[in-house]
């Protein structure tokens, strides 16, 4: 039972990584669909850095400098050359998908290294998420610069004409958030689930974009939601601790699936939207050209 | 920006001559293949020469054209599934969920006639069509659940496919693994074979569902371009806004854009597990058979919606998969090259979308002569 908890933090740690970057790259008005294909480059790159060096620290860092590279990458297509957000996300999770595909084949099967350490039981990253939270919400709310990203995403023309540089605004949230994503790609590989197989990250990058949308672009709402999944992800994994002899394993291994379409359903609904719905980044989604 | 003498400066367009947007997408595929190219690079072996045995193998050996043909056909069925709700400025990624219902509903049918141990109850003429009917009822409705969610709730229809495409994964599992109903007597993780009167006919040594592609490649582009309905669509595409002031139903559009897509998604599901020559089963890796699905993504948003132009980029894609597959075996590459050159088509797909808004202009810079003043 405990583990059963600490594993669902663990989960909800890495949907939290993931969901921040995303988050603070949606507030700067840049969508980023493609954080699957980030999180897929980070979790393959990171761990044959790994495995290959043995060095852990080698990993997250090739995790993170990838990630923070694709990000520029999706920032350069949709803020500099002004491609269509979703084209230039899709395009990045299809590339991320396809390459790792490849590159991560010959090094398939167990990481090979020892276990990292745990304070406490759990993971120290899953502290750092808790600590993330804070210091994202901290600087969003709080601070003259979260101010500038999140006018930045609700009316670009008006923080232009007020001295903000748009672009570089939101260039550095789209890094910010590719580099997160990449993280949290590396500490899935390299932590949460360290066998490399194709495509092993199972939608997770698409689970932590939905949990953007159910945050309402709040992150204390952004890590309550990612436990929740936590929770549910695990749920699926042993039905066996709860339910026992209840339905194949395969049957609990879409529900979480399931409950992200119907989490989704929820919060795009007209009773949710009338009430929470004016939190969403007015320019979310939109190019910004400079006249 | 200046440069010896010319200036180098960006225009937004303001419209795209289609031989031009033609252009553009040849150039992408091309810069793509460069990209790819790479692998081989780095393989230590020519490109050129790569691409020829790539090129020769897929369209002018016997065996190769079989498989090209194949992939084709469920290239250009995924790439329909794509195309139909991308008029409508909506992304089906759902290909994948949609084409394992579409198989599992065809041998469910199979599976009623009690094709399982071997022998069906009824004549294969009756079988085939209601499992080629059942596979795209299966599809369509199975696509209808995001076109339904999306246009009810305005629920995000990337997020809804992909996780459509993992429920439909853990349902094909759950039937064909673990002492599921269609898993084969022999106790293998994957489905029973077809019996022999349940396989798709073929005509000139290839599958009917070849068929099905060109007719459909017909009624879409008749859709498209004649019909009121694919007008709405297209409207709808463009401003959903305008178009509802138009009187175009915005629900009425995305379930009917999903549900064909589902629909044309299930035939792709039954032409890989149900017609094509050596396959007949429900195989462990259909996973991979799912993911390929994809390339219908890269080759809807390269022919820009037409389904005539989508047909050759199909052929083209399908040839060069097998190829590239040829060519790991024969180069000892590791596995996935074939996903690998979807990848690179894609990045190189997206960088190209750049020149479909804008354009370079280039003008000699008239010379003047600046001369100092100083008094």
């Amino acid at each position: 039972m405990l583990l059963f908890l600490i594993r669902s933090l663990e989960a909800a740690m890495i949907f939290t990584f993931a969901g921040l970057g995303e988050l603070v790259d949606q507030r700067s008005g840049i969508l980023n669909v493609g954080l699957e294909g980030i999180m897929l480059f980070g979790a393959t790159l990171g761990f044959i850095a790994a495995k290959t060096t043995g060095n852990y620290l080698l990993g997250f860092l090739v995790g993170i400098g990838i990630g923070a590279l694709l990000g520029l990458l999706h920032g350069f297509f949709s803020i500099t050359l002004g491609v269509d957000q979703v084209v230039s996300g899709m395009g990045i999770w299809i590339f991320g998908f396809g390459m790792t595909t490849y590159i991560g084949n010959p090094h398939t099967g167990p990481l090979g290294l020892d276990k990292l350490a745990t304070w406490f039981g759990v993971s120290p990253f899953f502290y750092l998420a808790v600590i993330m939270v804070v210091l994202v919400w901290f600087v969003l709310n709080k601070t003259g610069f979260g101010l500038k990203i999140r006018s930045v995403g609700e009316r670009p023309s008006v923080a232009e004409v007020s001295g903000i540089s748009v672009t570089r605004i939101r260039y550095m949230s789209v890094i910010f958030g590719g580099l997160m994503s990449g993280f949290a790609g590396a500490v899935y590989a390299l932590y949460y689930n360290p066998v490399w197989n194709y495509n092993f990250l199972m939608g997770w990058g698409f689970i932590s974009l939905a949990l953007v949308f159910f945050s309402m672009w709040n992150p204390y709402i952004l890590f309550g939601g990612a436990v929740l999944f936590g929770l549910l992800w695990q749920l699926a994994l042993n039905p066996q601790m709860f339910f026992p002899g209840l339905a194949s394993r395969y049957i609990w291994r879409m529900a979480p699936f399931i409950m992200t379409i119907l989490v989704l359903v929820l919060i795009s609904s007209k009773w949710f939207r009338s009430r929470w719905g004016a939190t969403k980044p007015e320019s979310l989604g939109q190019p910004y050209h400079k006249e | 920006m200046t440069l010896g003498g010319y200036q180098i400066r960006l225009q937004r367009r303001t419209n795209l001559p289609g031989w031009k947007a033609a252009l553009i997408s040849v150039l992408a595929v091309l810069f793509g293949l460069g990209l790819f190219s790479i692998i081989f690079l780095q393989a230590g072996q020519d490109p050129l020469e790569i691409y020829k045995q790539i090129f020769s193998y897929a369209f002018f050996n016997p065996y190769g054209r079989g498989l090209t043909i194949n992939r084709f056909i469920f290239l250009a069925l995924a790439s329909f599934a794509f195309i139909i709700p991308m008029q409508a400025g909506l992304w089906n990624i759902g290909m994948p969920g949609q084409l394992y219902l579409g198989a599992l509903a065809a041998f469910g049918v199979v599976y009623l006639f009690g094709g399982k141990s071997g022998e069906l109850t009824a004549s294969g003429a009756v079988v085939i069509p209601l499992m080629i009917i059942a596979a795209m009822i299966a599809g369509g409705l199975y696509g209808a659940i995001a076109g339904f969610l999306k246009g009810k709730w305005n629920v995000n229809e990337i997020v809804v496919t992909m996780m459509l495409n993992f429920i439909a994964f853990y349902l094909v599992a759950f039937m064909i693994k673990d002492g599921g109903p269609f898993m084969n007597l022999g106790g293998r993780g994957e489905s029973f074979e077809l019996p022999e009167a349940a396989r798709a006919p073929m005509t000139g040594g290839y599958p009917i569902t070849l068929w099905f592609v060109f007719i459909l490649t017909a009624v879409l582009a008749a859709l498209f371009s004649r019909m009121g309905l694919g007008y709405q669509i297209r409207a709808f595409g463009k401003s959903p806004m305008a178009a509802r002031y138009a009187g175009v139903k915005p629900f009425f559009i995305a379930v009917l854009v999903f549900t064909l897509g589902g629909a044309i998604a299930g035939l792709a599901g039954y032409h890989y597990f149900g017609a094509v020559p050596g396959v007949f089963k429900i195989a462990r890796t259909y996973g991979y058979f799912g993911d390929l699905s994809f390339y219908g993504v890269i080759c809807g948003l390269i022919s820009l919606g037409n389904p005539i132009a989508s047909l050759v980029i199909a052929l083209l894609f399908g040839g060069l998969s097998i190829g590239g597959r040829y060519a790991q075996g024969k180069l000892h590459l590791p596995f996935g090259v074939d996903f690998a050159l979807m990848g690179m088509l894609m990045i190189s797909l997206v960088a190209f979308q750049f020149f479909y808004n804008y354009q370079i202009l280039i003008t000699k810079k008239e010379r003047r002569l600046d001369v100092a003043v100083s008094d």
